[in-house]
Formats: C-alpha cells, structure tokens, sequence
C-alpha cells in the first residue's frame, strides 16, 4: 500500500516536507517510523532514544489527526494515510 | 476569519473586519518576534503545517465565539522569514464588554500555542535554533 509522510521543522530538514512511501499491507504507525529511521541514520538518532523508544518531543499525526506517539504506535495504516511528524509546536 | 499568510500583518485591516455595531469593546493580539538579550537573533523562521493548522485555528475560533460570546474573531499567523519587531500572530475580538473581550482574546492566543501546528525557527550570529526543543 501507498502511505505519505509530511514532516515538519527539524525533521522536514532531515526527511523533506512530503514524501510516498510503499510499504507492507498492514503496517503500523511503529514500521513506518522503523522504515523511515532504517533510511535515514539522521532521523534515528533526532527522533528514537538509543533504547529504540520513540523520543517523547516527537509529535505525531495520522490524516491530520494528533494520535498518541505512546500509546498509538501500533495502530495499523491504510492505503492513501498520511503520516506528519514534528517536534513541539511553537505558534504564537 | 482565519488566516495563514507570508504577507505583511495589517492590524488595521482586522480591526475594521471586526468591528460590530453591537460589540462594545475589541481587544487586539499582537505577537512580535522578539530579540534575545544579547541581541543576536537576526532573522525568525516560521513554518505551518497550512491545512491542519487552519482547520485546528477554525475550531479555536469556534470555541472562542461561543465560550465568551465574542461578535467577531479575527487570527492571522505569519508564515516565512520575519525580521526582529515584525509581527508574527494578530487577533482580534469583539464583544458586548471588555471583559469577554479580554477573555476571548486570551483563549485564542493560549490555545494557538498549545495547539496549532506552527514552528518558529530563531536565527541568529551563534546558529539557529527551533523554538519548542531542549
């Protein structure tokens, strides 16, 4: 399936601001990031402790939506989701 | 009206938006990009995640309106590169009184921050830096 992902301040710098991606049917939000970290040792390093947890200034959303980086990471995506990433929001 | 923009704020212009023959009182917000101490931020970069952040604005207005009773909410949020003094966020909001006047204003301003997905990047002589992270 074909799944986006939009990323924003310090990662659009290392990610780029939109990117497609095909990945397995079924994936979850957690092999999405592993892939994109997989690709990339920079984005590893800025969005996954050496433990591989999720670093708690990493802010996420599906379709829009903010989803919970903690508790959320298994939900499965669908063909045609968007995946955003972003450290804190800093408007104002 | 919600705006997300990378032209020049014009406070004036919302001002006489928001104007109401039966509002009493307008508080206006203006958020200005601000120089450290030493003054050695040159430039501040603001970035929005454009079709969320104005979805999520719409809704704080929304709540704004009808929490405090406001005949009129005005936000615009600069996007791009701004200079030391420029303005970064304008709202304005009308109301019956001051006090709810005040109240909206605030709520606004308050729940942007938390909520709205926009980043400011700081630039300046020792290095840039994103706003927001340790």
């Amino acid at each position: 399936m074909r799944v986006k992902v939009a990323a924003f301040a310090s990662f659009r710098e290392i990610l780029g601001r939109e990117r497609a991606l095909e990945i397995r049917d079924g994936s979850t939000v957690k092999e999405l990031l592993d892939e994109l970290a997989a690709a990339s040792p920079r984005f590893r390093e800025e969005a996954f402790e050496p433990s591989g947890a999720l670093r708690d200034y990493v802010l996420l959303m599906v379709n829009r939506k903010r989803i919970d980086p903690q508790q959320d990471l298994a939900r499965a995506l669908v063909d045609g989701d968007e995946l955003a990433v972003f450290p804190p929001l800093a408007g104002g | 009206m919600i705006e997300i923009t990378d032209s020049e704020i014009c406070l004036d212009e919302l001002i006489k938006r928001a104007k109401r023959d039966d509002a009493g009182a307008m508080v206006t917000f203006l958020g200005t990009v601000r120089d450290d101490e030493t003054g050695g931020i040159e430039q501040l970069e603001v970035e929005a995640f454009q079709e969320a952040a104005l979805a999520e604005l719409q809704a704080i207005r929304q709540e704004a309106m009808s929490r405090f009773s406001l005949k009129a909410a005005e936000v615009v949020h600069r996007t791009g590169t701004l200079a030391v003094g420029e303005s970064i966020v304008a709202i304005v909001c009308s109301a019956g009184h001051r006090e709810e006047a005040f109240s909206g204003c605030r709520y606004i301003i308050e729940e942007l921050k938390s909520r709205a997905p926009l980043w400011k990047k700081e630039i300046g002589k020792k290095g840039e830096r994103w706003v927001g992270r340790a």
